[in-house]
């Protein structure tokens, strides 16, 4: 068997167990962060600080009586969990969290040298970002099944409102990554942080990373509420609020079943974050620091070290980034569903469609009649699309009740003093 | 070859992950089933008629749209990749794709599609030549003359 087949095997094991071990904890820090935000003390009890938790949430998982109504449609019950998580957890495969172990590095222990560069990561195919959508968009099949084998009402309509919520936005979540796309011109996730590893040449200093965020702020935006709504967090969680619907899609489903969906929310949340950091924010890329450590903007290959260097900084943010979920999650309150609609299909869509447009006139013109400095150009042309968008949404309303008028009316109330009173018995 | 095969393993550990789980949950949980927690749960109350229950009809139209635009991301992808080494002829094909798609759009937000809840100001023709205002200069007018607005729009 081929020596780089194992070690891509061993990565493949160390990373999934990682990632679950980092989703048990995740879910301690949620309520941590709750804790933190809502002036408490959070779970204390297992172990110190709490850092047990996890482990007894686990056991009490497994021991937990389970129950199965009576309406619900067996198989399909017993499906949805399994159908939403593995999909999920698959996504995380092409994440490039490592970069290149280079050529004639030895592997420790066995001591054999690899005869090729190495992507320290668990697959790298051309098409990483379609990979990623495609089990995204997987995560849809176990919210409609769960909703709809459960034989709820609640379950029903949760699953019912998350399937149109993630259908929705995924267009907005497409398209905005067509923008990086168009400039990038690979579907290669690696490819896209190799390009971001660097810094602009601005009037010959080289300060500012080479992320994309800098050049596409209005993609970055719009990915950032996309994958909000697609991991069904605050404020787009209209699929299981507590308030209307009790757990929504998962309000039937009990112990270890529920701990699988659970798990499917959290290991969405992780590639979300890491998608958006490998698109985004320069993936693995150290700024400023790598100067000080090899004296230069940060190599693609390298040994050991910086294999072990590009690892922590990919997944120090992907924590930040996960923090910010959570501190999203405890500060804004929930959409109602027709803003939640309206957002995706009025908003994010047509904001979307103008960037890709004007980023693909740029790029025909800078390949064509070679314009210079692109990257400049779709900045702008970003800032211009923010102008615009902030122009219409503070523009003065005529009238800002928005039902219409009618005689005795109870919600508009300008016809109040016209009404008949209605005189109480 | 080997995206495919370390592809494959770890889906195959993830499954493993979770049918590990469920069969040791299987096989440790007590199961003590009676008539009352077979019952579908609804806050305490009896559950009265079946779930799968007639849903609204706007869910359906969602779907359609986002097939819509689903199918111009399938397309735009490839173009998207390539459109550095084609130029001219990939911006024209894609410009004339994009008309196509935006009267669609166009079309969808003016009849009101795009929104959630819909009024006959907005979707029906007729009612909008009645009164031949958006339905906010509407509620302008019916300040003015509430009676004349409510005649017109009760069609």
């Amino acid at each position: 068997m081929d020596g780089v087949l194992i070690l891509k095997i061993v990565i493949a094991v160390g990373i999934m167990q990682m990632l679950l071990g980092l989703i048990s904890y995740l879910i301690l820090l949620e309520r941590k962060t709750a804790a933190w935000i809502q002036d408490r003390v959070g779970p204390n009890r297992v172990g110190p600080q709490g850092l047990l938790q996890p482990i007894a949430d686990g056991v009490k998982f497994i021991l937990k009586e389970e129950f199965i109504p009576k309406q619900a449609d067996k198989v399909l019950f017993l499906l949805a969990p399994i159908a939403i998580l593995t999909p999920a957890l698959c996504g995380f495969a092409v994440i490039p969290w490592g970069g290149i172990l280079q050529k004639g590095a030895t592997i420790p222990v066995i001591g054999w040298s690899l005869p090729v560069d190495f992507p320290f990561m668990v697959a790298n195919p051309d098409v990483g970002v379609l990979f990623v959508l495609a089990m995204a968009g997987l995560a849809t099949y176990g919210v409609v099944l769960g909703g709809w084998a459960s034989g709820s009402k609640y379950s029903f309509l949760g699953g019912l409102r998350a399937t149109a919520q993630m259908l929705s936005y995924e267009v907005p979540l497409a398209l905005s990554l067509m923008t990086v796309l168009l400039v990038a011109g690979t579907l290669s996730l690696t490819k896209m942080v190799e390009s971001q590893a660097g810094y602009f040449d601005i009037a010959g200093l080289h300060f500012l990373p080479k992320w994309n965020i800098f050049v596409h702020p209005v993609a970055f935006v719009i990915f950032t509420v996309c994958i909000f709504a697609e991991a069904n967090r605050t404020p787009f969680d209209l699929a299981e609020c507590e308030s209307e619907l009790v757990g929504g899609y998962h309000t039937e489903y009990s112990s270890m079943k529920f701990a699988l969906f659970f798990l499917a929310e959290y290991s969405a949340m992780i590639t979300g974050a890491a998608v958006m950091i490998s698109l985004f924010l320069g993936g693995w890329h150290l700024p400023w620091i790598d100067y000080l450590i090899y004296g230069k903007a940060q190599p693609v290959d390298g040994g050991w070290i910086d294999v072990l260097i590009k690892f922590c900084v990919f997944w120090g943010k992907v924590v930040a980034f996960l923090f910010f979920y959570m501190w999203v999650r405890w500060t804004l309150p929930r959409f109602r569903f027709d803003q939640l609609m309206s957002l995706a299909w009025r908003g994010l869509i047509p904001v979307a469609l103008a960037a890709l447009l004007f980023t693909s006139f740029v790029v025909y013109l800078h390949k064509q009649i070679d314009l210079q400095y692109p990257n400049l150009w779709i900045f702008v042309g970003n800032l211009a699309i923010f102008g615009v968008l902030l122009a219409i949404l503070s523009r003065p309303r005529a009238v800002q009740n928005r039902r219409i008028a009618v005689p005795n009316s109870r919600y508009n109330p300008q016809l109040a003093q016209r009404a008949v009173p209605v005189e109480p018995a | 070859m080997g995206n495919l095969i370390t592809i494959t393993i770890f889906m195959g550990l993830g499954a493993f992950f979770v049918f590990f789980n469920m069969t040791v949950g299987a096989l440790v949980r007590p199961k003590l089933p009676n008539a009352d927690k077979a019952l579908a749960y609804e806050c305490g109350e009896l559950p009265i008629g079946q779930s799968w229950v007639q849903f609204d009809l706007r869910f359906y139209i969602v779907a359609l749209v986002f097939l819509v635009f689903d199918v111009e991301i399938a397309m735009f992808y490839p173009w998207a990749t390539i459109f550095q080494e084609y130029k001219l002829p990939a911006l024209v094909t894609m410009l004339t794709f994009f008309a196509v798609l935006m009267v669609g759009y166009v079309y969808l937000w003016r009849f009101g599609y795009l929104e959630w809840v819909r009024s006959s100001v907005t979707t029906s023709l007729a009612a909008r030549e009645a009164t031949s205002v958006s339905s906010e200069k509407l509620s302008v007018l019916a300040r003015r003359d509430p009676e004349q607005v409510a005649k017109t729009v009760n069609l």
